[in-house]
């Protein structure tokens, strides 16, 4: 055996200790409000969730999928909203993490577009229980890159941005070329279209609504504009009819009666940067202009 | 069960604490055999009776060939009849074939799952029967010990494949005391790093690689994220040999080093002496020289090149990807062959510099082939590398996180660490307790091992 073995672990298990202690009491000092960098749309959710339930809870909250992901916070004039959209999710994602906090926003907004998903319960279990929802230690490497961008990158208020949104929305709209991509999202959409799925996530919803409902909240119904061809496909049509079904109270839908004409989508399912700040801005006037938007709960 | 989890750790813990018990000592072999069964069949053990097949037979033509050499050709055949059975066959039938889904027995044969590391245990097999059987006189070997050496735990899903002359003589009575314990652990330490901190990590940006994902990127980041597979992919493996090695070293066997710092390579030929080394001795060994090598002219060598090249794209898997691979390895290595003896007579530190970069970059935009086993899709990522894309919103990827996770393959490649034998070495323990707590900080989002598949 090697002679100086114990003397050889002894010191490796010390450096490695320290650095343990070190991430620990940084840790426990700073906690994990610092907004992890997104590398993946996994990673995007979790700093949106992150963010959702270290921060105060909000009036207005958005849930849905990659579509309303596009709604970024700063676009929108209307204090006090978060956007926990997840790219890559379930909306029932969100809504079970909204549902499961001790506090719930007054106004929660439901996208209805994408029910193909089954919830991430994985995502659902860390969130909900928010007692020792966060480990004892940080990621170090990511933690200070965080810290990086962070200061770099500080997140934006709408007052800082108006400026450049405005110039924004001042551009005619893209002619950016998408048909290679509506296709490919059209042809997906025909392989698979699990009904089974669809049905049961549209009865989860339901029972979420009620359950928010009946704790105060007003829960709203919205449909994201698609590219036409999208929004004519059998399962665009299929999914808003099955909920359409479910939920036939027009009161309990946002219309979003948006001038089609203005708005583009990158990839034919998801709008661009200029599509996503009008959407926002329709949204506002909505909100604004209808504060009974937080009327009491009304049952379909 | 894969290294990386906990489950293995316990397993592991186990099998070390009662290999060198007192009471076990005698049974060293068997109690070696019955752990690597259990690993290999936690979770399907519905492949642990195709594994005992392929080990029975094989010493059944073993034993055999012992008798009469003529058995040899059979036995091999019966090791690769089984790789091209369960790894191939699609290639050549068509599972829906009304022919084939009438026949109950058939169709349950072609449903029957694909082995976990097949490629690797055929390779062992085919090796036992050439090395073992080269000496008549030599005794039959213990069941036990051929399936030790087949199936031994560390080496048993990817390696790294050892030559069965090199293994067996170590099967003997292994003690506590001989333990290399800090050679082990650095080992070990190191594989995890690899692979959590660097592979995991990294993983988690080249998923934009795959298909229609990457189409989003900007031309600039299909570049970044080439070079960033190439990292990670020696990551992986690298990762996955050195826990391989450290493991064997706890239970007292010493296998073959797998990697060399590849990246250094300053021709393809070095490269293949420096990359998955074991393969390459292998494929050299059983495939290069008995096709004749290079004693039979150019022509020869060249088309003996091409076939072990090919045939080593394809051992990766049946699909036109590998095999493109190999074969793109294999015209690299003739192209080169007849330059060789002029470039490496040139004694000039730029001129290595630059035939280490352009090996670097063949040898990364290769990888395109392994990253994306659709054809069309790996064409489609190469053309997209050389037009620009107008895509208005491209996904984010962060060059400070890439240059982060990648930083210890460049570190490791500039010889950092033969610091640590130098000057630095009374800091070295403390070094491996900083990798050992990163990998386990910063380890990145759970992913198999990428050489599992083949």
């Amino acid at each position: 055996m090697q002679s100086n073995v114990p003397a050889w672990f002894g010191k490796c298990s010390l450096s490695a200790a320290l650095i343990f202690i070190a991430c620990g009491i940084a840790t426990a000092r700073f906690g994990h409000s610092l907004q992890l960098p997104a590398t993946t749309a996994r990673d995007g959710a979790l700093v949106t969730l992150n963010r959702y339930v270290d921060n105060p809870i909000p009036d207005i909250v958005l849930t849905g999928s990659s579509l309303t992901f596009r709604l970024k916070e700063e676009y929108f004039e209307t204090p006090r909203l978060r956007n926990l959209a997840l790219a890559g999710g379930s909306v029932i994602t969100g809504l079970q993490i909204v549902a499961s906090q001790p506090q719930i926003p007054k106004i929660i907004i439901v996208e209805t577009n994408v029910l193909s998903r089954p919830p991430d319960a994985a995502l659902v279990e860390r969130f909900s229980a928010h007692e020792g929802r966060h480990g004892l230690f940080f990621r170090p490497i990511r933690t200070a890159v965080a810290a990086y961008e962070n200061r770099i990158h500080a997140p934006v208020s709408h007052a800082e941005v108006e400026a450049s949104l405005q110039r924004l929305l001042e551009q005619p709209p893209s002619d950016f070329d998408n048909h290679v991509y509506v296709e490919r999202a059209i042809q997906q959409m025909k392989e698979e279209y699990p009904i089974s799925i669809v049905q049961k996530n549209v009865e989860t919803i339901s029972k979420l609504i009620d359950a928010l409902e009946q704790r105060g909240a007003r829960v709203l119904l919205m449909e994201m504009p698609y590219a036409a061809p999208i929004e004519a496909s059998r399962a665009s049509r299929t999914t808003s009819e099955i909920v359409h079904r479910a939920f036939p109270d027009p009161g309990r839908w946002l219309p979003m009666n948006l001038d089609r004409a203005e708005l583009r989508w990158a990839d034919g399912v998801h709008l661009d940067e200029r599509s996503a700040v009008l959407v926002s801005r329709y949204l506002d006037e909505r909100f604004l202009s209808r504060p009974n938007y937080a009327r009491a709960p009304s049952k379909n | 069960m894969t290294f990386t989890s906990w489950q293995f750790g316990v397993f592991a813990a186990i099998v070390f604490g009662a290999y060198y018990l007192p009471p076990f000592r005698p049974f060293q072999v068997q109690l070696l055999v019955a752990a690597s069964l259990f690993f290999y069949g936690y979770g399907q053990p519905e492949l642990l009776p195709l594994l005992a097949i392929a080990v029975c037979g094989t010493y059944l033509f073993l034993i055999l060939t012992l008798r009469q050499h003529r058995w040899l050709p059979v036995g091999i055949i019966f090791n690769l009849g089984l790789l091209a059975f369960f790894k191939y066959k699609f290639l050549f039938l068509d599972p829906k074939a009304p022919m084939l889904v009438d026949s109950a027995a058939i169709d349950f044969l072609l449903k029957l799952p694909l082995p976990i590391g097949i490629s690797f245990f055929v390779f062992h097999n085919i090796s036992l029967l050439v090395d073992l059987t080269r000496d008549k006189t030599a005794p039959v070997p213990r069941l036990a010990d051929i399936f030790l050496y087949i199936i031994f735990f560390p080496q048993l899903v990817s390696g790294p494949i050892t030559r069965a002359g090199a293994f067996m003589p170590q099967i003997e009575p292994k003690r506590l005391s001989d333990v290399p314990f800090i050679d082990a652990a650095k080992w070990i330490l190191t594989g995890f790093f690899f692979k959590l901190y660097v592979a995991n990590n990294l993983n988690e940006m080249t998923s934009y690689m795959d298909f229609p994902l990457y189409e989003t990127l900007q031309t600039q980041d299909r570049w970044l994220l080439v070079i960033l597979y190439s990292y990670q992919i020696y990551a992986d493996f690298f990762g996955y040999s050195a826990i391989a090695i450290g493991l064997a070293l706890l239970f007292g066997y010493r296998l073959p080093i797998n990697f060399n710092l590849p990246y250094l390579s300053a021709s393809f030929s070095e490269f293949w002496t420096r990359w998955h080394i074991s393969l390459s001795n292998w494929l050299r060994t059983y495939l290069y020289f008995p096709l004749g090598g290079n004693r039979h002219g150019g022509f020869r060598t060249y088309l003996n090149l091409m076939i072990v090249m090919g045939l080593g794209g394809l051992w990766h898997g049946a699909g036109f990807s590998y095999l493109t691979w190999g074969l793109f390895h294999g015209i690299l290595l003739v192209i080169e062959r007849p330059f060789l003896n002029f470039l490496e007579a040139l004694d000039s530190a730029p001129l290595r510099a630059l035939r280490v970069a352009v090996v670097f970059f063949f040898v990364t935009m290769l990888w395109i082939f392994f990253k994306l086993p659709n054809f069309d899709h790996a064409l489609g990522y190469l053309a997209g590398m050389f037009t620009a894309n107008t895509n208005p919103n491209p996904p984010k990827l962060f060059y400070n996180l890439a240059l982060l996770y990648s930083l210890p393959v460049m570190l490791q490649h500039l010889r950092v660490a033969s610091l640590f034998e130098g000057g630095l070495r009374r800091w070295e323990p403390y070094a491996y307790g900083v990798l050992g707590a990163l990998a386990y900080l910063e380890a990145g989002p759970e992913s198999a091992f990428i050489y599992f598949q083949f």
